[in-house]
């Protein structure tokens, strides 16, 4: 029998692909075809539990170790990161890509889990690009770190390990956004992630301006990283630097760290032989005099000029001319 | 972490032609924190036997510390240096005596015998010992350098030879631990005297 063409197309949200997001509730979108689950009762214990009786060497150990920055300034956003990957106390690889290109204009960085970062900055690559397509501008850095975080936030309590900050330059300007695994998503001006982040921040806060000029933001993500490096185990290998500009972001500089230790090395050692000149004894009994005035590090490395420095910084000696 | 990794650092040594030399890295952590980066591991016992040690750094001090005083004593009683087979034998027997609170550390020997032939052992933390005409190591990137030993090896290495291969293996695993690195030294030990040199490792 002939009956009315069912309309019911119209009501049915039509489905573009198997994984596409718009049709699944927000549960089913962390349980879509993309990322299968354990057949078990709680499959967020599955992976714990797996691991709970192994000994320390045969449990599951992530990529954690890394210390990445990012900062925003006048002249952008800076973000620079080392590039080790350790498992444990072995080093798996020195020449991890911890900057992710998510596209041209959006930058994402890795801390934690390798696999789970590199995963699911890719996926929101995919996902700013379906916005793209569907709305014909650019998605926000903040609509886009808020789709990250709610990604992983569906997958929390499983053992997700990421700490990213996601940043670009939208229609309003430069954004920065840390998100992590917990699901806590934070817009701000200066972050730091991972095992060596309190030494990076350290040297980040005593040197950080708003008016910083771009050279100078630059050499001071590089040193931070350089000096996180440099103390925590976990960190090392090569410091990429990437800078985030109104069109879009570009690569600065990919340095050994082993470079950037003998620069700081011969700065130092311009600065100790100044100040035992200006204090008109040797380099070893000047050590012992300056004790109680050392002159300021930051401006020494910023500017370069030691004489400056020493100037600015060490009383004259008793017998100047 | 377990407790033998909670300082981090490595010893190797490795035998030539009548020579010996042992080498060690300078770093002196807490668990991912470097605290220090000149900590010495490897100790000079007598002109021609040092020892390395590695594993928690507090008894590795202390074992230094009690073996110079048995070695004085040794000096005093028996009015001559210790042989290096008789110094290991303590060593193991010092270590064994604590077989149910041990001390945290795995020590590596190396020295040349009387007749100038060297002598190697390593041993755990509880004192079993293993001599070898090679190579021993210990640390952190025992593993690593097991391997890395294991390829640059030749037997009959004259001095120079053998500070190379050995200052070539310890530094290619360096690069692949966390906990040990920061710098490199090493002591080149022949009838003629020990000489000691330091290499420029990675400091990450």
């Amino acid at each position: 029998m002939a009956s009315a063409p069912s309309l019911d197309f119209l009501s049915t949200s039509f489905s573009l692909s198997r994984t596409d997001d718009a049709r699944l509730t927000p549960l089913q979108q962390g349980t879509s075809s993309a990322i299968a689950l354990p057949m078990v009762d709680q499959p967020a214990n599955f992976l714990r539990d797996a691991f709970a009786g192994a000994s320390e060497k045969d449990r599951l150990h992530f990529a954690h170790g890394t210390t990445t920055l990012a900062f925003v300034f006048q002249g952008g956003i800076i973000a620079a990161v080392d590039s080790r990957a350790s498992m444990g106390q072995y080093v798996g690889s020195g020449t991890v890509k911890k900057i992710i290109e998510i596209n041209p204009y959006l930058l994402g960085t890795m801390a934690g889990g390798a696999a789970d970062c590199s995963f699911w900055e890719r996926d929101l690559g995919r996902r700013c690009r379906l916005y793209q397509l569907r709305n014909k501008q650019r998605i926000s850095v903040a609509a886009a770190s808020k789709l990250l975080a709610n990604t992983v936030y569906g997958y929390k309590g499983m053992g997700l390990s990421m700490g990213t900050m996601i940043m670009g330059w939208d229609v309003s300007g430069p954004h920065l956004h840390y998100v992590d695994s917990e699901g806590t998503r934070l817009k701000g001006h200066k972050f730091s992630v991972g095992s060596g982040s309190t030494y990076a921040y350290g040297v980040l806060d005593a040197g950080y301006s708003w008016d910083m000029g771009v050279e100078e933001a630059i050499t001071l993500a590089r040193r931070s990283i350089y000096h996180a490096t440099h103390r925590d185990a976990a960190s090392g290998g090569v410091i990429n630097v990437y800078h985030v500009k109104e069109g879009g972001w570009v690569k600065i500089s990919s340095d050994d760290m082993m470079i950037i230790h003998e620069q700081v090395k011969a700065e130092k050692k311009l600065v100790d032989d100044a100040t035992a000149a200006a204090l008109g004894t040797t380099a070893e009994a000047g050590e012992g005099a300056a004790a109680g005035s050392p002159p300021d590090p930051t401006s020494a490395q910023d500017t370069g000029d030691a004489s400056a420095a020493s100037r600015g910084n060490v009383p004259p000696p008793a017998s100047a001319t | 972490m377990s407790i033998l990794e909670y300082n981090g650092g490595c010893v190797v040594a490795m035998a030539g032609k009548n020579c010996v030399a042992i080498a060690s890295d300078k770093r002196l952590g807490v668990q991912l924190s470097t605290i220090a980066m000149d900590c010495n591991r490897v100790f000079p016992m007598t002109d021609s036997l040092y020892l390395g040690l590695t594993g928690l750094h507090t008894d590795v001090t202390t074992l230094h510390n009690l073996f110079n005083f048995k070695l004085n004593l040794y000096a005093m009683r028996e009015g001559r240096t210790i042989k290096p087979t008789t110094f290991a034998s303590l060593v193991s027997s010092t270590l064994y005596e604590k077989r149910f609170g041990p001390y945290f550390a795995e020590p590596v020997i190396a020295g040349l015998q009387a007749d100038g032939t060297p002598f190697l052992c390593a041993m755990d933390l509880l004192g079993a010992m293993a001599v070898a005409d090679d190579f021993v190591v210990s640390g952190t990137c025992a593993e690593s350098l097991f391997g890395t030993c294991e390829t640059f090896f030749r037997k009959d290495m004259n001095p120079d030879e053998l500070f190379e291969t050995l200052g070539q293996s310890l530094m290619a695993a360096l690069d692949r631990d966390c906990i040990s690195g920061w710098g490199v030294d090493v002591h080149i030990i022949t009838k003629e005297g020990v000489t000691t040199k330091s290499l420029k490792a990675r400091m990450d």
